[in-house]
């Protein structure tokens, strides 16, 4: 009865952080070696781990996230396997090395707790609706785990002076050093009367990478159902 | 994805890949067999008019260069470059095969496969193996044929003569001994333009297009090598070694048995192994009299003594090879212009990507999303993502509002409006289609929802479309909206789009879509409908129930198209009712 599904059995595990399948997560948790995940990403686990919804450490950093709302993360600390998932959506494993990202609120799905991590409003854009209202920059020695929309397209700034032009929301993550502004495609005359569609977008320069989803489908869902 | 074919299965070329810079591997083994395979670049007649155009060890590529043969690599027991745009005119085929040099018959063949890889991607695969064979001994695995467009057929027919009797099929002659000679000598000058190839993927280090820049250095972590990286050292090994050495392909065997594979390995680019020209600082073969170092494979091009091939295929996939084969000479002498190139030129093709070696940091753990380069004005990027490069071709982008993602360079985006959109607004509440018109140059990212899509090139053809699966298209296209009436159907009109010309369509589809054949009693839910050929002829039925009947509201009557049409039209559903 159980050949079939026999072929998804975990993996060993062999790192911090490891893909089960494109969409699934699975963190090795040891104690001492906390996690940040989001709230109600969580799809399973085995061995002893707890949940802190809301610590005091987040509330600190993330103090002006959302105003009203307690902070989307929670701190998850024990021994033993962690599985996470957001509705499907492509998670990809980044093993920072030292390396920094800064991360849209939508698009993060957990990280190291030991890692440096901050929250930022990104300049010029507050009047996005709904997101894009503050990013996470993540930096340090440890793992991050992202979601996508589909399967993600990552595209190199080029350092020269072409700036590069992302509509904000397929925009999953992009590197810190980037310089970000907001900018509005269409001619003023195109926007009188009718919609048109990419009214804005941000514009990255210098040298760096974007990673783009292939979906303008933001909606945090893991938000929507709580 | 790939696209499985069976035997017998045909499909454009375009239908798979935007690119024509194909990269054709073939995978064929069975135990103490070793298999010569070769292209045969035929005429309109079938044959063989020009022998320059058989490609195969002794001649690793036509005269333009637009078949190449590459030696083995990635698990493939051979492979092909093949540039379809530089094919000459008078190749209308190219047909690849596998014959069994030596002793022994097809049906003894394992499981293996034809594949075609585009853009770092594997876009089909035809697989096989013995059962399907029984006594031949040579076997046309699959076409590449020209028929209004290049378009791919799984052949898998076999042949009871060897190499001979496909050459004298396909009005070829046992070419003399000296032939390959001459053949082999004009192709070394040439050798270090291979690499220069327009629209090709760069070879690894040379960090030539940006988009290709990996910040790191070392090829290990760059996209589309990882599972090259170990393999190199098969490469350079003779074919009849090929045969031990292609199945086990992530063996990565360190390769003592030559001084060769260092410095071929060592080479930073392509053009680097062929600066030792053949045999020159290689240490000559002894045993080996004959030019390519391979005593027995000259005379006649199948039968070789069957001395190389006796060791057992074990003994290749180890560091330490058996003394009486592993010796220096065959590699150097006979692998040398062919299949020298191959490290270097192995990391264009980026087999799929299997077991990337995960690097730390953000470049490393990225890299196998970089965005591909490829110098087409269409790229799909990934099944859901696709580039258009409006600097190619100089025409602008139609699209649909708020599909793009991403753009890089100067590109002005304008309302498309007045005609096309005033006519489907105006007739239809709650269909409406805008378009926005990407002009300038740089590169435009488009998706939708993470929908797949599919680019349609049209060459003077033309297709009809459902409005809601369009997601871009070239400007140099006509277009008309058509209405499909029906009682029934939501917003009281389908509407279509039929485009003609010469130019690309963006057709974006929920889920897999499924390519129907229409026939007489091909019915289609109006809702799942994504894309017809323009010559078949629609109806609307309304008899067929469906299961929305079930609804309360509902007018208790489904809409559903039948289609009529010449066989050869072809319907395009989604698993999706929108």
């Amino acid at each position: 009865m159980n050949q079939p599904l026999a072929g998804y059995a975990p993996a060993p595990v062999t790192a911090r952080m490891e893909n089960h399948g494109s969409h699934m997560l699975k963190v090795a948790m040891q104690t001492g070696n906390d996690l940040f995940a989001r709230v109600g990403s969580m799809v399973a686990y085995e061995g002893f781990i707890q949940y802190e919804p809301n610590p005091p450490a987040v509330r600190q950093i993330a103090r002006d996230w959302i105003t009203g709302e307690g902070a989307p993360l929670m701190k998850c600390a024990g021994d033993g396997l962690l599985y996470l998932a957001d509705y499907g959506a492509d998670v990809v494993v980044i093993n920072l090395g030292g390396d920094a990202i800064s991360v849209n609120a939508t698009n993060l799905l957990a990280f190291d707790a030991s890692l440096q991590w901050g929250v930022e409003r990104v300049k010029g854009l507050a009047k996005f609706a709904g997101q894009g209202l503050w990013n996470t920059k993540i930096s340090g020695q440890g793992w991050v785990a992202l979601t996508s929309r589909g399967k993600p397209i990552v595209v190199d700034c080029g350092g020269g002076e072409n700036e590069t032009y992302v509509d904000p929301d397929a925009l999953v993550a992009w590197s810190p050093n980037l310089k970000v502004k907001g900018k509005r495609s269409f001619k003023a005359q195109s926007l009188i009367g009718r919609g048109s569609g990419e009214a804005y977008q941000m514009a990255f320069s210098g040298t760096g990478i974007v990673v783009v989803q292939p979906s303008e489908d933001s909606t945090d869902r893991l938000r929507v159902r709580g | 994805m790939p696209r499985e074919f069976q035997r017998g299965h045909k499909a454009r070329i375009s239908d798979l890949t935007a690119g024509t810079d194909l990269y054709v591997g073939v995978q064929i083994s069975a135990p103490g067999l070793t298999f010569d395979i070769s292209c045969f670049g035929l005429d309109a007649d079938e044959r063989l008019s020009d022998d320059r155009y058989f490609v195969f060890f002794n001649q690793p590529k036509s005269p333009e260069e637009s078949i190449q043969l590459l030696g083995a690599q990635a698990g493939d027991t051979e492979s092909f470059r093949v540039t379809l745009d530089r094919i000459p005119p008078q190749i209308h085929k190219l047909s690849f095969t596998a014959t069994i040099d030596g002793a022994g018959q097809m049906s003894q063949v394992g499981p293996g496969y034809l594949r075609i890889v585009a853009g770092g991607e594997e876009v089909a695969r035809y697989a096989f193996d013995g059962s399907e064979f029984s006594t031949e001994r040579a076997v046309m695995l699959g076409d590449i044929y020209l028929k209004d467009v290049w378009r791919f057929a799984a052949v898998g027919q076999g042949f009871d003569g060897g190499l001979e009797a496909l050459l004298k099929n396909f009005g070829g002659e046992v070419l003399e001994e000296e032939a390959p000679a001459p053949a082999q000598a004009p192709q070394q000058p040439q050798q270090p333009q291979t690499g220069g190839a327009p629209g090709f993927a760069p070879p690894i280090q040379a960090a030539a297009p940006p988009a290709f820049g990996v910040p790191s250095a070392p090829a290990a972590p760059t996209a589309p090598v990882p599972p090259q990286a170990p393999t190199p050292p098969p490469a350079p090994v003779p074919q009849p070694a090929a045969q031990g050495f292609a199945p086990p392909p992530g063996v990565t065997p360190p390769p003592p048995p030559a001084p060769q594979p260092p410095s071929v390995h060592a080479a930073p680019t392509i053009v680097a192994p062929l600066t030792p020209p053949p045999g020159g600082t290689v240490p000559p073969p002894p045993p080996a009299p004959a030019p390519y170092g391979h005593p027995g494979q000259q005379p006649p091009y199948g039968h070789q003594p069957p001395g190389p091939a006796a060791p057992p295929p074990p003994g290749y996939g180890q560091p330490t090879p058996p003394p009486g084969y592993g010796q220096p000479t065959p590699p150097p002498g006979y692998g040398q212009p062919p299949y020298g190139q191959v490290p270097g030129q192995a990391a264009p093709y980026g087999a799929p990507q299997t077991a990337a070696p995960q690097g730390t940091g953000v470049a490393a753990a990225l890299d196998k999303f970089k965005e591909t380069p490829t110098g087409q004005r269409w790229t799909p990027q990934n099944g859901k993502l696709i580039r258009a490069d409006l600097g190619i071709g100089g025409q602008p982008v139609l699209a649909r509002q708020g599909s793009m993602v991403l753009y890089q360079g100067k590109v002005d985006f304008s309302y498309k409006g007045a005609g096309f959109a005033g006519r489907i607004v105006g007739n239809a509440t709650g269909q409406e289609m805008q378009l926005m018109r990407c002009t300038g140059q740089g590169q435009v990212f488009f998706a939708e929802e993470s929908t797949h899509l599919h680019p349609v090139e049209l060459q003077g053809d033309a297709i009809c479309v459902s409005a809601e699966n369009v997601l871009a298209f070239d400007e140099s296209l006509q277009y008309e909206v058509r209405r499909i009436e029906g009682h029934g159907i939501p917003g009281g009109a389908l509407f279509t789009m039929q485009f003609q010309g010469t130019g690309t369509i963006v057709v974006k589809t929920h889920g897999t879509p499924v390519v129907l054949p229409v026939t007489p009693t091909t019915f289609v839910d109006s809702n799942a409908v994504v894309a017809w050929s323009a010559a078949a002829q629609v109806i609307v039925s309304s008899q067929v129930r469906m299961r929305r009947n079930a609804y309360p509201g509902h007018t208790g009557e489904g809409v559903n198209l039948q289609f009529r049409a010449a066989p050869g039209n072809f319907v395009v559903v989604q698993p999706y009712e929108v």
